[in-house]
């Protein structure tokens, strides 16, 4: 079991360093499209790999910033629940867990489909959209099986597992 | 029945106008039972998803300029094709060509072609009088397509991309100093802020077209179809006038706003007309027999 | 009024959804298919893909990650304490002390930064710690944050003006130009609010700055000179015409890494800590636009903001109560829907109403921002509270109720601009003038 969590953990991590390194492409793409303009030659496409790497820096770490508990919530509520709170965080996850699921159904199954009406993208850059798309439905795969992990857990072990780590969250880190 | 109607541009664009009046028509003809609810300004889906949204059924029936989709085939940018067909008339003509074969193609993408309506002709926007080719030599053009990147390098201007959204801030800045568009979209970004001429060179006349998604098409009864080809046919009439009109209207605004607002001279006309043929050979190239038998028909009618 | 019903369930499902703690993106992803389910036959989750593929897609938004990742970079070196010291002499003997340093922090961030969340993120990680750590109130450190990080939408550039600009044709020029005035006067007012409370409040005990000599605090201005020279190089790049806001904010994320290599505060460490921050922070605020977008959809298919605009539009009201009631419309719709959307959700039915009560579009762009900043701090749908709730350990409810004053100011904003319209359209009226 250590090592499954192990390597849970490790799988979210690693979905935060991929989306890293679609966070310095973009800074890359965006300064070699200013080097070309002011050298007067062009970057076809550089808009929409900028934008392709933007979906990929969101949703490779999607999961990540679940694990680390940097996401969003209202929790006025589930603070006050006191004894009750395990079948708040129970709705909670399963909702999470449902809806993360929905999105990446759908994220592959238009991947699929553009893969069979061979979609290509419309600017410039002619990229079949199924590759780009791939990204974002590995993305929201990572982001199910992370909150398929944790309601496990907050089943099994009665804790989901995740921090809300303020620090972190205050330097937002 | 209704049906939600996805449109890429604001309510008061003439497009979207007519669109809305197609609706109106639609609802009359077929004694309200069939409703269209038009969604201008991208507002259900934007632009670029319009078609693919149409196409698996997330909409039933949509606006979209057709050739931004010449990636996915080459005959879809067939009224783009610089200089190959340069005045409403002429277009029409390239249409009554074209068309049944663009028509053809959406039908195997799960589309049924209802009407299509030009935009206004393209021209060039500059700084200062162009003559010939040879004075565009060095000029920043803005650049947003693989065909008007082109264009710039065959005429010896020097292209810059730039995003539709970020036009207006590139001329202010100098970083574009010439683009092609049509009178509407310098009228609509006043562009006589930053440039002084605009030279009606007619390059091409873009098209927006409106189609249905088939399986809801199919799903229609027998005078609901036929309603809707009549108010398709009454709008694409309708259309073809509002652009006419809305050409002049937006070139006398530009002349308002201060520009020199004019066809170009002979001498260019004659150079750019060279370009085109240059253009519609390469394009030929790209788009097989298909458009190489569109492209030979129509000519053979002039 | 076959409209309630869509309200009432829309509401239901959101406050139950957000209220019991669900993450708020996978909230706003559940009203939607709520919303799509029951009102449409139209197959939701392709229409939901579709959706979230184009606005995550959006390269116009990788301006976002940039700028939060330059905050990042300048949270963890010395450049913010730095900051600090330069500003904090010339502001401590202000009345409200480095309370305003908050303001004119965002003030002059919102000049390089096109969004509310990115200048909140970016002068929030400087001033929070630095505040909290002289003992300042935290409502009013909190409350001024989140107010006057809203100059982001209208200091140029702006994203929200962007759109407003292209869905109703106006020159975008002239809308950033329109936002320059309004936006400093509406600084001023938080400002002079920050004064007035800081004298009046009992409560309000911050450990004193040292004294010093006007020389000295001309010395203390060198640590200013790294921020500014940032600044300047992200600002005069965009209005020199070197950059669009996108290239800006990469030419902000590389002067700030140049900036912090210079004072010896890069090392690995810290360059990882600050990218894998700024990934974090903006996959949080990604989910959340995700969601938003998913949630617009399905609004526009349910027809509910164009069925409430076109209500307005049946009572035929003069030109002051028609934006009164656009006023109380836009902020009850700010509640529960992002500015963009908003925008571009009712402008199809709003832009005729403006148009025949001859009212100036440069100008109303101005109001739509004001009121789309209200809706940045209103909850339970307003991205600076969830961008502070992320950054402070502090719940919603606190951090709204310490935004309601700076909500009200900007009401009172909308009657300044009402009152002196030339605010807005006296700058892009002459511009015109300039040599090209
Ligand atoms: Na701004
Ligand atoms: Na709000």
């Amino acid at each position: 079991m250590g090592s499954l969590r192990r390597g849970l953990d490790a799988l979210y991590t690693a979905g935060g360093v991929v989306a890293a390194f679609f966070t310095i492409t973009i800074l890359a793409i965006i300064v070699l499209q200013m080097l070309a303009r002011w050298t007067g030659s062009t970057f076809p496409g550089a808009a929409d790999y900028a934008g392709y790497c933007m979906a990929g820096a969101s949703f490779f770490a999607f999961a990540y910033a679940l694990n680390h508990g940097a996401h969003i919530r209202v929790s006025l509520l589930l603070s006050k629940m006191g004894r009750w709170r395990y079948w708040g965080e129970l709705w909670c996850f399963a909702v999470g867990t449902a809806a993360s699921t929905f999105l990446a159904r759908y994220a592959i199954k238009v991947t699929v489909e553009s893969h069979r009406f061979k979609d290509v993208s419309q600017g410039q850059d002619a990229t079949p959209l199924w590759i780009p798309q791939s990204i974002m439905a590995i993305g929201a795969v990572l982001l199910a099986i992370c909150f398929w992990d944790h309601l496990i857990r907050l089943i099994f072990t009665g804790n989901h597992g995740i921090r809300e780590d303020l620090v972190d969250q205050s330097h937002a880190e | 029945e209704t049906w939600d109607m996805p449109l890429a541009y604001a309510a008061s664009n003439f497009h979207s106008e007519n669109a809305a009046e197609f609706a109106t028509c639609v609802k009359d003809k077929t004694g309200g039972a069939m409703e269209i609810v038009t969604h201008p300004s991208g507002s259900l889906f934007a632009g670029n998803d319009i078609k693919r949204a149409i196409q698996t059924g997330q909409a039933p029936i949509g606006e979209r300029l057709i050739s931004a989709h010449q990636n996915e085939n080459p005959i879809f940018g067939i009224d783009s094709i610089p200089f190959l067909a340069t005045s409403f008339g002429a277009h029409e003509q390239l249409w009554e060509v074209a068309g049944p074969k663009v028509a053809e193609i959406l039908a195997q993408q799960n589309l049924v072609y209802l009407y299509s309506v030009p935009w206004p002709p393209q021209g060039l926007y500059f700084k200062k009088p162009v003559e010939s080719v040879a004075d565009m030599k060095g000029i920043k053009f803005r650049s947003y397509s693989t065909a008007t990147a082109r264009m710039a390098e065959l005429t010896g201007m020097l292209p810059v991309q730039v995003e539709a959204a970020e036009l207006s801030q590139a001329l202010a800045t100098g970083v574009a100093e010439s683009f092609i568009s049509s009178g509407a979209t310098g009228y609509d970004r006043k562009v006589w802020e930053h440039l002084t001429h605009f030279y009606e060179v007619d390059a091409w006349l873009p098209r927006n077209i409106v189609f249905a998604n088939k399986d809801a098409w199919d799903g229609l009864s027998v005078e609901t179809q036929s309603a809707m080809r009549d108010c398709a046919a009454t709008a694409k009439a309708n259309g073809l006038q509002r652009s006419k009109d809305y050409t002049q209207f937006t070139l006398d605004g530009l002349k308002a706003g201060g520009m020199t607002v004019g066809p170009a001279g002979a001498n260019l006309v004659a150079e750019l007309k060279a370009i085109g043929e240059t253009m519609t050979a390469e394009w030929l190239e790209s788009a097989g027999d298909e458009g190489r038998a569109v492209v030979d028909a129509y000519k053979a009618k002039n | 009024m076959e409209q309630l019903i869509p309200i009432a369930l829309f509401l239901f499902v959101l406050f139950l959804l957000l209220g019991s703690g669900v993450w708020v993106g996978l909230a706003l992803l559940g009203v939607a298919y709520v919303g799509m389910e029951l009102f449409t036959s139209r197959p939701t989750g392709d229409a939901m893909i579709t959706v979230i593929w184009r606005s995550a897609s959006s390269w116009t938004l990788t301006a976002l990650p940039l700028f939060i990742w330059m905050g990042e970079i300048l949270y963890r070196t010395r450049l913010s304490e730095d900051m600090f010291r330069g500003l904090s002499p010339w502001m401590a003997r202000l009345p409200g002390g480095l309370v305003h340093t908050n303001i004119v922090g965002c003030t002059v961030f919102a000049a390089v930064s096109g969004s509310s969340a990115a200048t909140l993120t970016t002068v929030g990680k400087m001033s929070i710690p630095e505040l909290r750590k002289r003992q300042y109130p935290e409502r009013m450190v909190i409350g001024t944050l989140a107010g006057a990080a809203t100059l982001g939408l209208m200091i140029p550039p702006s994203l929200t003006l962007i759109v407003y600009g292209v869905t109703i044709n106006e020159s975008i020029t002239k809308l950033f130009f329109a936002g320059i005035l309004p936006g400093l006067v509406l600084a001023l007012m938080f400002m002079t609010y920050v004064a007035i409370y800081s004298r009046v409040s009992s409560s309000w005990n911050p450990s004193p700055e040292p004294r010093m000599s006007f020389w000295e605090k001309v010395q203390n201005s060198r640590f200013l000179i790294p921020v500014m020279l940032l600044i300047i190089v992200v600002i005069g790049s965009m209005y020199l015409g070197f950059a669009t806001a996108t290239e800006a904010a990469a030419f902000g994320v590389i002067g700030a890494l140049v900036l912090a290599a210079g004072q010896g505060s890069l090392n690995w460490g810290t360059f990882t800590e600050s990218l894998m921050g700024a990934v974090r922070t903006s996959a949080m605020i990604a989910l959340i636009l995700a969601g938003a977008a998913f949630l617009s959809l399905s609004m526009g298919f349910t027809g509910l903001p164009r069925g409430l605009a076109d209500l307005i539009a049946s009572f035929e009201l003069t030109r002051f109560e028609l934006l009164m009631v656009l006023l109380v419309f836009y902020i009850i719709l700010g509640c529960f829907l992002d500015g963009i959307s908003s925008v571009v959700l009712t402008m199809a039915v709003v832009e005729p109403m403006i148009r025949e009560a001859g009212i100036d579009l440069i100008w109303f762009g101005i109001f739509i921002v004001v009121v789309v900043e209200m809706a940045q701090i209103t909850p339970p749908i307003g991205f600076n509270l969830f961008v502070l709730q992320g950054m402070t350990e502090h719940q919603m409810g606190f951090i709204a109720r310490a935004a309601i004053p700076m909500f009200l100011i900007m009401v009172l904003m909308v009657f300044v601009l009402i009152a002196f319209p030339d605010l807005a359209t006296w700058l892009p009226e002459n511009i015109r003038s300039r040599p090209s």
